[in-house]
């Protein structure tokens, strides 16, 4: 049996979130509305209509190269993609060929033993959407609504090596996109879409091999599914003594399967030219030094400086880093707190993005700001009230607006830290309880917890855990 | 003279002073029509004999839209407000624009039931300044023509001068429109030559002006490089008045420029003391494929063309222009050339747009499935000349040949700008402030006679065609009428944005020939015999 | 007469173009197309040296006369059901058209 090697280049489409389309002023966010509503001549390729280049989309689409490490053109020019397809109304996309507005680019991607593989961009370039087909009862149904969105498309060089990379490559780059603020990249709703190139060779070569294209792969475990399926089938068809062709696959989620779409050698020569109806774009120095500028610290770098900064352990860094408010709101609240950023970082981790999940917000949307959280923190450590009330003051907050302190005031929370109130309640338990404190002195040890239990209810859940054990301790042991 | 044979300004000016109503010279208009007119082009066609002494430029005459117009200019003028410098002059549009609520056509049966949802700039501009629009006038299918014959709407065009001869193309509804007096001005488009050739057959005038200095939105696309809208009128001071209405920058068209449009009216009476005209030997002589060989041969012009730009030469040199002799223009010679490559490959890609989804024409059989319902939907709706030009601009485009083809006629368009640059560079060796040009090789042929040779045909543009590929403006002007009572026109061709220059020249021009004889000869249509 | 585009060559490009024609028209329509590139290869002979540039249009755009992006401003069309009108055949708002051909793989 040979041993083969998988090579993966990953296609994406990545939708902006701008305000309006890429050539006309229609808007480009039209989720939830009627076919055929968020139209105008322009994006439905009337007769004798001109696009116009949305310049936020240019805005966007520079950034996006500039976190891809790509180099932003100067010069570049759109071109005419020519092909004939029913959500394509002007029967050519305007896309850009070989001077498009990135040049290069990479994206390190981290490893799970630790290493970053240098995953290469060989394209990146704006483009408009095309419209939406659905197939139903032998006819296709088209809404032109989504028709004309802006797109950056990125191809990577085939760089991936198993199904798995690929899915971190899109969950690496679905990061960076909502990080940058560019995209939703909400791959349910074709924010982020992925066709995913797939070959075969045998270990050691270097050749690239025939590549089969899997196209309509709507989410990331799908991706992960459609490659591995395809691996099998290419793996065992060569096994067998066959040949790979260069077919375009179709993947069909419900069945979890593979269809063919069309063999690749009958593809359409594009015919791509200059597009005549629009002047170069031409952005100047000053321009793109700005846009470099207006970078972010991105999510890897982060996560890196996360971990040395806060002395903070890579999986603590890599949660906290999972989306860009979550770690603005981590670094608030470390500086409000001035104390242990691990301590800031297990609650956030269990408290908050618990919270974060049930509410389904992301961090810059809580009531709950990181001064409140560094404040309830610092009752904890001064005893003022315990870690479990601490816990429940947090979701008190978020639902009230209050203050932490407020809170605790309010409904007078503090802690019983009150040496002679605690001992009130320990001598009053214990004188109710006198088989139990008769089986502690005797040896059922166990039953301190009992006590402890007892106590924590009768003062409802406000004695201090520390002081309580020590005086029940001394109380139990008789002294 | 009857108010439709006046000019657009001074119509335009009695409307406004109230001496004329809008709905008065409307109503002019729609008589004139009625006399000479006959029957619109239609897809049924089919011949008859009265056909024949008629004009039939139009394809839509929007009668309704028309008198609504006309009466809302009334009403602004009843009421005291401007109702702007074109008010209550009627116009025709080459049915090649969109104009909302009318069939916008372009002369093809695959958009023969299309009903434009919105306007063109253009038109939304002549509206905006009180024209008044008559209707659609007919043209070449999808422009691509130099005779307006191969319209899928018959009757197609006929030369007012004669009508047993073409209009000239792709613009023949406009400048017949024109010369047959149903309307003082029309809307065309030039490509490569469609607005001058047709008004050098037509005997009227007609400018393109430099690429990008009108807006091409609502122009159903040809060569997306090359198209501009432009004026065709009777005389050039009312060409003027309808440019300075329609330039401009637009923010639906990308490619119109941000250039300030100039007072074009103010630049009429300068006259040309101490201009300098240049005369090309390039463009005194013609070429044409042999017909067996398909071999390009060189041969002189026709005399009286020649001689009538020669006269016009002579003309301006009296009134004090510099005229400047064997300025080269080498490579104007492959204008034809570059031209088939460059247009059809802007065109082939233009016309991808229409395969029966969304609008136009859907073929009616029972189709197995989409594919079909393209091949059978574009066989049936385009005409001859539209499927000629998309199969060789595949054919020049497609990724084996583009180099050899598309990126060398890109190259040698450069070269053909090049001579331009040269000739006005006020630095240069010539300074010439224009060139002055015949507009045709030809005067108006007859109907069928060059139809169905398409390189034979392509020729005609052989003298407008590299202004196209410049982009500068260009203008054609009547310079006289030949032995067989057929218009000559000559072209004067000026620095990109100079289209004051053009006015400025011609105007002069036709004030010093106003009392010749020819310019009293009429066209076959309007005389009283 | 050049015979560059082969009856073969001209069923591609038929093919590319979405055409369908009967005999007699291929026949004239592919002589024509060979007629004129007989005229477009007088562009072989012209010298032209490495530098001289593409003009995609003949006319130069400077800063000064090349007209701003579009701001991101959402601008409704007025009358989108005019342009829905337009269309062959639609269902629920939707622009109907017969299925394109695939094959599924065994």
């Amino acid at each position: 049996m040979t041993d083969y090697e998988t090579v993966i280049g990953l296609e994406t489409h990545i939708q902006l979130n701008t305000t309006t389309k890429i050539f006309c002023g229609c808007k480009a966010d039209s989720w939830e509305e009627p076919p055929n509503t968020n139209i105008c001549p322009v994006c439905t390729g009337l007769p004798g209509v001109l696009p116009v280049l949305n310049k936020a989309a240019v805005h966007k689409g520079a950034l996006l190269a500039a976190a891809m490490h790509s180099e932003i053109r100067l010069t570049s020019f759109f071109d005419r993609k020519n092909y004939f397809y029913p959500d394509l109304p002007k029967g050519y996309q305007i896309s850009q060929y070989d001077m498009a507005i990135g040049k290069g680019g990479f994206m390190d991607l981290p490893m799970p033993d630790g290493d970053t593989r240098r995953i290469n961009i060989e394209k990146l370039h704006l483009e408009e959407d095309a419209g939406k087909t659905k197939y139903e009862h032998g006819r296709r149904y088209i809404d032109f609504n989504r028709c004309g969105v802006p797109l950056v498309e990125m191809v990577t060089g085939p760089d991936l090596r198993s199904a798995d990379e690929a899915a971190q490559y899109l969950i690496r780059l679905r990061q960076l996109l909502r990080w940058l603020g560019v995209s939703e990249a909400n791959m349910e709703k074709g924010h982020l879409r992925c066709d995913a190139n797939v070959s075969i060779r045998e270990v050691g070569s270097t050749e690239l091999n025939t590549k089969t294209e899997i196209k309509n792969v709507n989410s990331i475990e799908a991706v992960r599914a459609a490659i591995n399926k395809e691996i099998d089938r290419q793996t065992a068809l060569v096994d067998s003594g066959g040949r790979v062709e260069a077919w375009t696959l179709d993947w069909d989620d419900a069945h979890n399967r593979l269809n063919k779409m069309r063999s690749k050698e009958t593809e359409a020569d594009y015919r791509y030219f200059r597009e005549p109806d629009l002047l170069s774009l031409e952005l100047t120095e000053s321009w793109r030094e700005k846009v470099v500028a207006e970078l972010p610290e991105l999510p890897l770098a982060r996560r890196a400086r996360f971990e040395t900064e806060y002395d903070l352990p890579e999986y603590d860094a890599d949660i906290l880093t999972g989306d860009k408010p979550l770690s603005e709101y981590f670094e608030a609240a470390v500086e409000a707190y001035a104390g242990d950023p691990k301590v800031v970082s297990n609650w956030i981790m269990n408290e908050i993005l618990r919270m974060l999940n049930d509410l389904g917000v992301s961090a810059d949307a809580l009531t709950l700001k990181p001064e409140h959280l560094a404040s309830v923190l610092k009752m904890v450590d001064e005893g003022k009230i315990n870690s479990a009330t601490g816990k429940s003051l947090l979701v008190k907050v978020q639902d009230s607006g209050k203050a932490p302190d407020v809170i605790v005031r309010e409904e007078g929370l503090a802690q019983v830290s009150d040496d002679s109130a605690l001992l009130a309640v320990i001598e009053k338990i214990l004188s109710k309880n006198p088989e139990e404190v008769g089986s502690y002195r005797d040896g059922k040890t166990g039953l301190f917890g009992w006590f402890m239990g007892q106590v924590m209810r009768e003062t409802r859940g406000k004695a201090d855990p520390q002081l309580t054990r020590e005086l029940l301790q001394k109380q139990l042991d008789g002294e | 003279m009857t108010i439709i044979d006046q000019s657009a300004y001074a119509i335009a000016k009695k409307v406004r002073s109230g001496e004329l109503s809008a709905v008065e010279v409307l109503e002019t208009a729609l008589e004139r029509i009625a006399a000479v007119d006959g029957r619109p082009g239609s897809l049924d066609g089919g011949s008859n004999p009265e056909d024949e002494s008629k004009v039939h430029a139009f394809i839509t005459l929007t009668k309704d839209r028309a008198r609504k117009q006309a009466e809302s200019v009334d009403a602004r003028i009843k009421a005291g407000e401007d109702a702007g410098p074109l008010a209550g002059v009627p116009v025709t549009v080459k049915d090649i624009f969109c104009v909302r609520g009318t069939p916008s056509t372009a002369a093809s049966r695959i958009l023969a039931n299309f009903t434009a949802p919105y306007t063109a700039t253009p038109v939304s501009r002549l509206e905006g300044a009180g024209a008044v629009t008559l209707g659609k006038v007919n043209l070449d299918e999808f422009t691509y023509g130099s005779s307006t014959e191969s319209s899928a709407f018959q009757p197609s065009t006929r030369n007012p001068w004669e009508t047993n001869r073409v209009p000239g193309g792709s613009s023949g509804g406009s400048t017949a429109s024109v010369a047959a007096g149903e309307a003082p001005l029309s809307l065309g488009t030039d490509t490569a030559g469609s607005i001058r050739q047709p008004a050098a057959f037509c005997g009227v005038v007609g400018l393109k002006p430099t690429y990008g200095r009108v807006s091409r939105y609502g122009l159903i696309a040809f060569g997306s490089s090359l198209d501009c809208p432009g004026p065709i009128a009777r005389d050039v001071r009312d060409t003027a008045l309808m440019l300075s209405v329609m330039a401009g920058a637009d923010p639906h068209d990308s490619t119109a420029a941000a250039v300030p449009v100039p007072d074009y009216m103010a630049s009429l009476e300068k006259g040309v003391k101490g201009l300098r005209i240049g005369l090309s030997p390039d463009y005194m002589q013609i070429t044409f494929p042999d017909p067996e060989t398909g071999e390009i041969e060189r041969q002189t012009l026709p005399k009286e063309i020649r001689e009538a730009t020669l006269r016009a030469a002579e003309v301006l040199a009296d009134q004090g222009a510099e005229i400047v002799e064997d300025i080269p223009m080498p490579n104007m010679v492959y204008g034809i050339p570059v031209y088939f490559v460059v247009s059809r490959v802007e065109a082939a890609s233009n016309l991808h747009r229409f395969d029966g989804v969304k609008y136009g024409y859907r073929a009616a059989s029972d189709y197995r499935d989409l594919r079909e319902m393209y091949r059978v939907t574009r066989a049936e709706g385009f005409g001859l000349q539209p499927k000629l030009r998309i199969l060789m601009g595949m054919y020049v485009s497609a990724a084996q040949y583009s180099e050899q083809y598309y990126a060398r006629a890109l190259r040698v368009r450069s070269l053909i700008r090049a001579d331009f640059e040269a000739a006005f560079d006020p630095d240069g060796e010539y300074r010439v402030d224009a060139l002055l040009t015949p507009t045709t090789p030809t005067t108006a042929f007859k109907l069928a006679d060059i139809y169905g040779d398409s390189v034979l045909m392509q020729y005609a543009d052989q003298l407008t065609v590299p202004a196209n590929h410049a982009g500068i403006p260009g203008i054609s002007i009547p310079g006289g009428i030949d032995a067989d009572g057929l218009p000559i026109g000559v072209q004067l061709l000026a620095p990109d944005f100079k289209e004051e220059t053009l006015f400025q020249i011609g105007h002069t021009f036709e004030s010093a020939t106003a009392d010749d004889a020819w310019r009293k000869i009429k066209p076959q249509v309007l005389r009283e015999d | 007469m050049t015979d560059e585009i082969t009856p073969e060559l001209f069923e591609h490009l038929v093919d590319l173009a979405a055409f369908a024609f009967n005999p007699e028209a291929a026949e004239y329509l592919r002589r024509e197309l060979n007629k004129q590139l007989k005229a477009i290869q007088q562009l072989e002979a012209v010298p032209l040296d490495g530098d001289i540039p593409l003009a995609s249009h003949g006319v130069p755009y400077t800063k000064q006369s090349r007209p701003d992006l579009r701001s991101d401003t959402w601008q409704p069309c007025e009358n989108p059901e005019e342009i829905l009108e337009q269309a062959p055949q639609v269902e629920d708002g939707y622009i109907i058209v017969p299925d394109i051909p695939h094959t599924k793989l065994d």
